[in-house]
């Protein structure tokens, strides 16, 4: 045995505490930038604050001309497609998760697995420009142009179809959130006690049969949080709805009709952002505060929950 | 009254969630087949190097928006990373069920939620408009990429050392080393590959991260001559060709699309496939 | 004695381990068959291939016939069919936790569906009461089934299997648990529910089967070595690795 040098424990221990408290500070610095985050966006915004009062979220118009700032339809914009493509996205993401975790024979599950990491992945730039050059002329002439002649009598399907729409940008929010929830809905599902898909499987049932009593039931509230998680990442999503839902204020006040134009939060605020100043800018900043209180919230409810169920309690 | 018998419930059940996963798998398919197809024409040497023209040249390149998004990202590491595993080592290793713990673990889960349009907008605010005298500038760009790294490395780093059995803690203890030793050399180095994989897959997902870009680095068709100046990048680039009437600019905005997937794609399938098995409890 | 399950030739793996070597064994109808023998033996692989859960574990393969009733379990029958004709009792209680005393014991028939409730509410009341539980939950049938002591989860477990009428019940340690007094309880109900089913019980308590077994079979690592009545076992055992087994001169 090598004889080492006696250092003090003393010495030790100030190693030690000058250690964690550097590692305290680093933590300490990430608290201080989020604090940081909502302080800028909050100084940036506070000429609006008090100009817009109630207006920014109830008022329809936004036009700089004249001092209006109202971002109703952009805000309903961003809830109805973050809404509608989450919703449209559970069953398919459940979907895939059963498949996954009951049908799937286990060498084909790490490359199905990475699949649906990839659709994670994809840059939402690269989605948007997708989505834009073929997604879109593709879904005008093949889905929005005959639901408008056959079925434009109803409103929400009615023309004109340009093409950039509130449908594009429910559809490839609904692809970008699918991975999210399909991937928590795996972890749990994955979770569930074998003693109980034993106890189902000794009876006679069949694989859907087990998910379906034993499976599910325990994940419900794994799989809540993570649409909870899904939808706040299509409420923040930018890129991937900017270039495809055609930046008007037209949807839902003058045309609710799913193929019309429209805009969100995020797209909103890319396009004036550039040109946008004094007030305007203000309010783009308060549009943003408030889009940013709004995701925080919802993602800390998910990860509330999720830290409940990860402690084993599953109701 | 059954519709079905149980064994057709089933089978139909089954045909059912293999046609949804086809049918969900298939625009990616479908866009890396398309990116791939579409861009690699617009590859050549020409289009690495030379710096960005007009819209409607089909002779521009993307070569300050490459480098533009390798200095970028490189500076978002720099400090992004550090700064995530730091934290993440005190999530794993010394923080207590204390509120302050609590309280961390909060902000660094709060700030992954954070939109990268608001990062972006934060960076804006904070750089640009207060230090910059409203100059557009790369290192507002980076500082907001490396805001979105930090919990994403975070998250990671307290993930790997978690898993790091105690015996192996328990044993360093009883050879008397230190705990700032313990931590930083044993079980970080056991949890390295975790670690690293989180790196890699932050440096992904920030390489395709446009608008935290948009209103810090702007865009810049020259070559980078500094760090304080407006910077291109693959991912504005993209955007900014993509609303062109020109077909030269759509097909160089292709081009550039497929360097993007392919390096953010490639990443995650390497991490994915051969990093992290050796790391992951089972799927 | 009848024969209820006529095995023959069962081999059964997993991946490249062969667990069961070449079993051949009839097992009689209405009475205790207790499967003893060491740890790694097969036992439960044993049980489980009889009801066709062995083939679901990674790697699993099974080959030979069990034939119950004239019919083939591993000749062409969907397994599902075979699980719901035998039933299985296992080691640690499971009862679905989200479901109720009384939804517990017919999850199986629910299931199957095309029970009126009246009719599930009095199979309810007949398992319970068959299983001696009736007296103990009757005020809390719409408590949670995870709600119950762990030897009254056992007990419900063993209600669930029998409300499906099995032919066959199949019960894997299903005392190793468990407390003396619970573990006693269960016994008792075994020796009683041996009347009208064909039981087959895994346990590692060589006591447990002198005790309620009337037959026992000693496996050891993969290969039946004996099988006889109880008695002869106890008292006169053919094997020299069976007698020092039960004698306790190897663990």
């Amino acid at each position: 045995m090598t004889t080492t040098t006696r250092k003090t424990s003393h010495f030790f221990n100030l190693q030690d505490t000058l250690f964690k408290y550097f590692l305290i500070a680093c933590s300490v610095l990430v608290v201080a930038l989020l604090i940081a985050i909502f302080y800028f966006l909050y100084q940036d915004a506070l000429p609006a604050i008090s100009y817009n009062g109630w207006n920014i979220l109830t008022g329809m118009t936004w036009n700089t001309n004249l001092g209006v700032f109202g971002a109703l339809p952009v805000i309903l914009g961003t809830l109805a497609t973050g809404g509608i493509a989450t919703l449209i996205a559970i069953p398919l993401s459940l979907a895939i998760a059963i498949f996954y975790t009951e049908y799937t024979p286990h060498r084909f599950r790490l490359p199905l697995r990475v699949f649906i990491d990839l659709l994670a992945a994809v840059p939402s730039i690269v989605y948007g420009f997708w989505a834009l050059q073929v997604l879109l002329p593709i879904a005008k002439i093949n889905v929005m142009l005959p639901l408008v002649t056959y079925l434009g009598f109803i409103p929400i399907f009615s023309g004109p179809a340009e093409g950039a729409s509130i449908f594009l940008a429910i559809i490839i929010l609904t692809i970008m959130v699918i991975p999210i929830i399909t991937a928590i809905s795996i972890e749990i599902l994955a979770k569930t006690p074998i003693a109980l898909k034993e106890g189902m499987t000794s009876l006679g049932a069949t694989k859907w049969e087990t998910v379906r009593h034993v499976g599910l039931p325990f994940a419900r509230l794994g799989i809540f949080a993570g649409v909870i998680l899904g939808l706040g990442r299509a409420l923040g999503e930018t890129m991937a709805v900017t270039l495809i839902i055609g930046n008007t204020f037209n949807w839902p006040f003058h045309s609710v009709s799913l193929f019309s134009t429209g805009d969100t939060v995020t797209s909103w605020i890319t396009n004036e952002f550039p040109e946008a100043v004094g007030l305007d800018a203000a309010s783009l900043f308060e549009l943003a505060l408030i889009l940013l209180i709004i995701t925080l919230a919802v993602n800390l409810i998910a990860r509330t929950i999720i830290n409940r169920v990860s402690k084993g309690r599953f109701s | 009254m059954r519709l079905l018998s149980r064994k057709h419930t089933e089978i139909l059940v089954k045909i059912l969630c293999i046609v949804v996963t086809i049918v969900v798998i298939s625009p990616l398919l479908w866009i890396i087949g398309k990116v791939i197809y579409t861009g690699l024409p617009a590859w050549n040497w020409n289009f690495f190097t030379t710096i960005i023209g007009p819209p409607e040249s089909s002779t521009s390149g993307i070569g300050p928006a490459i480098e533009g998004t390798f200095i970028m990202n490189g500076i978002a590491c720099l400090f992004g990373i550090p700064l995530g595993i730091f934290t993440g080592i005190y999530l794993a290793e010394y923080a207590h069920d204390s509120i302050f713990a609590s309280v961390i673990r909060t902000a660094v889960e709060s700030m992954a939620g954070v939109p990268s349009l608001i990062m972006g907008l934060f960076a804006a605010a904070l750089i640009v408009e207060n230090l910059n005298r409203n100059q557009p500038t790369a290192l507002a760009g980076s500082f907001a990429l490396g805001l979105m790294i930090i919990p994403l490395v975070a998250r990671a780093t307290e993930e790997s050392m978690r898993v790091v059995s105690n015996d192996i803690r328990e044993a360093a203890i009883a050879l008397g080393i230190p705990k700032w030793r313990r931590t930083l050399q044993i079980v970080v180095g056991i949890a390295s590959g975790g670690i690293i994989s989180g790196a890699l897959l932050a440096f992904a997902r920030i390489s395709g991260e446009t608008a935290p870009l948009l209103f810090t680095a702007y865009f810049n068709d020259f070559w980078p001559t500094g760090v304080n100046q407006a910077m291109a990048s693959l991912q504005v680039y993209i955007y900014n060709n993509a609303l062109q009437p020109y077909s030269a600019a759509i097909a160089n905005a292709w081009g550039a699309a497929l360097l993007l997937i392919l390096i953010v794609l490639g990443i995650n399938i390497i991490v994915r496939i051969f990093i992290r098995p050796k790391y992951q409890e089972g799927f | 004695m009848e024969t209820k399950l006529d095995v023959q030739n069962l081999n059964a793996w997993f991946h490249k381990k062969q667990a069961l070597k070449n079993i051949n064994i009839k097992i009689p109808e209405k009475q205790v068959t207790a499967i003893i023998g060491p740890s790694g033996c097969g036992k439960s692989t044993f049980v489980r291939c009889i009801n066709r859960m062995h083939e679901l574990s990674p790697g699993a393969r099974v080959e030979g016939s069990i034939v119950m009733d004239g019919l083939d379990i591993y000749g062409g029958i969907d397994a599902m069919d075979v699980r719901r004709r035998i039933g299985m009792v296992f080691q640690k209680p499971n009862p679905f936790p989200n479901m109720s005393v009384a939804d517990n014991v017919v999850a199986g028939l629910r299931l199957a569906g095309g029970y009126k409730n009246e009719e599930l509410d009095r199979i309810t009341d007949d398992n319970l009461k068959e299983v001696g539980l009736w007296g103990e939950v009757k005020d809390e049938l719409y408590k949670s089934g995870a709600s119950l002591s762990g030897g009254q989860q056992q007990r419900l477990c063993i209600a669930r299997a029998l409300a499906m009428k099995p032919e066959v019940l199949l019960m894997d340690e299903p005392t190793s648990a468990l407390d003396p007094l619970s573990t006693a309880k269960i016994e008792e109900l075994v020796k009683k529910l041996k009347v009208d089913n064909t039981i087959v019980i895994v346990t590692h308590n060589v006591q447990q089967a002198a005790r309620i077994s009337d037959m026992v079979a000693f496996f050891y690592l993969g290969e039946l070595i004996e099988f006889d009545e109880t008695r002869v076992i106890f008292e006169k055992p053919t094997n020299q690795l069976t007698e020092r087994y039960i004698t306790g001169r190897f663990g």
